[in-house]
């Protein structure tokens, strides 16, 4: 009875923000999660469930996005919001050019994903809620175990990165029905300043932050954690995009 | 109504653009947020526009480390000459807004024996306390017990909001009190 309704807000919302039409935001479980990032001294991490968005919000949803806040245009973003390769694959035709409009939006600071975020009543995800959905592969929620799907992470972080980006949604969903929280782009979170202890300098992540890790042998993880936690709320970069999360309603 | 729609969403980012001189593409003052300052009143992150100013980020049931940071400043002030000091203001924000209610801003101001007519202490909301700490570059994390695990630094801001310097050191950091002195020098001519 309340689900039906909940349903009908959620159609009207969905109708409302005519950009997130074609990634539309799906449920993630709650879960305990055995993370990296012990919160103190736990093992486990009870994460909320959430809805994320089913793939990184694509060039043509930020166009979009652009064309109802002309200050995210392009060379109008403030210094204070964004570095100077903001948006910087961007030509005379935006996002909406035929090469790049499905493929993953990057070159965004973590503040214009924010402010996308917010326009679509969301939000960026948290590091754990992150990693919870991607955790997944195509048949079960925590694939992080099986060493064959570990190293098919590990040989897409090791490839050149002149490679150039495809479309989304071309991979296999995993088990929520998500796409390419693997293979395609790094993803901002909400709390990517925040994922070492406040003394761990990430330069030296690699030799004193590993011991406190748990799950030492993920290395995907780690560098994860490294790339995400050394970057700066300006930061914009060639693979590094993102994609909404909304609490559950 | 789409345009004002539009116009209503760029709010939270954009600071309004009134008869002021603009803000600085690259001022913190382009964050718009809404403070809440010990005398309970809202207030954005340029409220002391028009002073070069110490901002840091802390929380008020913290145990040691935000108490070291506020003396730090403290010495940090007590090294300039008193005219230089009258033009500083320093702004405290914390990010435990829940707990850190205008009546205990207003007791923390108190317990430290801060110059009242110089010194802000004010709290943010989640969301805008994560921009400011993006912004800053201070990390924070809120722990299961509701302390915080964080980092402390020390921003100085000219008077239009452009950062100078920065300090984690919260005492003798000779190159941040070299650039406080020309930040709160007389300005020429005058």
């Amino acid at each position: 009875m309340c689900g039906r309704g909940v349903m009908a807000v959620l159609a009207l919302l969905g109708a409302a923000t005519a950009a997130a039409d074609g990634n539309p935001y799906l449920k993630v479980d709650g879960a305990e999660l055995p993370t990296v990032l012990p919160a103190g001294k736990q093992v486990a991490v009870t994460v909320r469930g959430f809805m994320l968005q089913r793939h990184p919000v694509t060039n043509a949803e930020f166009q979009a996005f652009v064309d109802t806040h002309p200050q995210w245009r392009p060379g109008a973003a403030a210094a204070t919001f964004a570095d100077t390769g903001y948006l910087g694959q961007w030509g005379a035709a935006g996002g909406n050019a035929p090469a790049i409009a499905a493929q993953p939006v990057t070159r965004v600071s973590w503040f214009a994903a924010e402010a996308y975020c917010e326009a679509q009543n969301a939000r960026l995800p948290t590091w754990y809620e992150w990693e919870l959905a991607a955790a997944a592969n195509a048949s079960q929620r925590d694939a992080r175990g099986d060493p064959a799907w570990r190293q098919q992470i590990l040989d897409w972080y090791a490839r050149p990165a002149g490679a150039g980006l495809a479309a989304v949604e071309q991979a296999p969903a995993n088990v929520y029905g998500l796409h390419d929280l693997h293979g395609l782009v790094w993803e901002w979170v909400q709390d990517f300043n925040s994922l070492l202890p406040a003394d761990a300098d990430p330069e030296q992540f690699c030799g004193s932050g590993a011991q406190n890790l748990q799950q030492k042998e993920n290395y995907a993880v780690l560098m994860r954690v490294a790339m995400l936690g050394s970057l700066h709320a300006t930061d914009t970069g060639h693979t590094l995009g993102f994609r909404c999360a909304r609490d559950l309603p | 109504m789409r345009l004002l729609r539009a116009l209503l969403l760029a709010l939270p980012f954009v600071a309004a653009a009134q008869s002021t001189p603009a803000i600085p593409p690259d001022s913190v003052y382009q964050l718009s947020l809404r403070l809440t300052t010990q005398a309970g009143t809202a207030a954005g992150l340029d409220l002391q526009r028009g002073h070069p100013v110490l901002l840091s980020m802390f929380y008020g049931s913290c145990p040691a480390a935000c108490p070291m940071l506020i003396t730090g400043i403290k010495v940090y002030e007590s090294h300039l000459d008193e005219a230089a000091r009258a033009r500083l203001r320093v702004l405290m924000v914390s990010f435990d807004a829940a707990r850190d209610t205008p009546d205990k801003l207003q007791a923390l101001a108190r317990l430290h024996r801060v110059d009242a007519a110089r010194w802000t202490f004010a709290s943010a909301g989640d969301t805008d306390a994560r921009k400011l700490a993006a912004l800053l570059g201070v990390r924070y994390r809120r722990q299961p017990d509701g302390n915080f695990d964080h980092s402390l630094l020390i921003t100085l801001l000219d008077a239009d909001g452009r950062v100078l310097a920065t300090t984690a050191k919260i005492v003798g950091d000779d190159a941040f009190l070299d650039k406080l002195r020309g930040a709160t020098a007389a300005p020429p001519g005058k």
